[in-house]
């Protein structure tokens, strides 16, 4: 579950979600990611157990791009629109 | 026709009834070759315990140990809602045979790509 892929460059932006999970996390995620510009990129850093199924289906579902993961860090980059 | 079957269950020994239910459906549709989630939420997250189920016996069932094992043995997924297994203080080391931790999202992932989906 927790396969990473290596680190991207350096991130834009970081937001410590704490242990926010299931739909708490993802709204509020989803409105950091809005407030970036397309193609930035945000580390999330997300403890609670759910976010490693979460946000790789999370990403796949609004086409934002999971460019790293290693529990509990995410890199997301945002999507172009 | 849908190739995926999702069973909402959201009981455990509160109503070992509709708990064993849940799984008779569920190896139902895996019988009938049907891709199928389990996703336990509520009381249900306990079932997820390595153990837990091991005294629910329904009259007129199958143990439902013997149940979630067929299950997992055929290939059905298990998630467990992680926000009510925190709050249960539950132990994510002592999980069942598939399954795994998830938030909500993984059921939406499921469900979006087209599953009908039946609870109890």
């Amino acid at each position: 579950m927790s396969a990473s892929i290596p680190a991207p460059r350096p991130a834009d932006a970081h937001w410590d979600a704490g242990d926010l999970g299931c739909g708490d996390l993802v709204l509020e995620l989803r409105v950091c990611l809005e407030a970036m510009r397309p193609g930035q990129i945000l580390r999330l850093t997300a403890r609670d157990l759910g976010a490693q199924a979460d946000i790789p289906a999370w990403c796949r579902m609004t086409g934002h791009t999971l460019i790293a993961e290693r529990h509990p860090t995410y890199h997301i980059r945002r999507k172009e629109s | 026709m849908a190739n995926r079957f999702c069973v909402n269950l959201t009981h455990a020994k509160d109503n070992p009834d509709k708990a064993t239910v849940g799984f008779v459906i569920a190896n139902a549709a895996l019988g009938s070759g049907k891709e199928t989630l389990v996703f336990l939420s509520i009381e249900g997250v306990r079932l997820a315990q390595k153990g837990y189920a091991d005294d629910i016996r329904e009259e007129g069932f199958a143990p439902l140990r013997e149940l979630m094992d067929n299950f997992a043995k055929a290939g059905g997924t298990i998630y467990a809602c992680s926000p009510c297994f925190k709050k249960r203080k539950l132990d994510e080391n002592n999980l069942v045979p598939g399954a795994t931790i998830v938030g909500g999202v993984k059921l939406v992932e499921f469900l979006s790509e087209g599953s009908p989906c039946v609870s109890y």
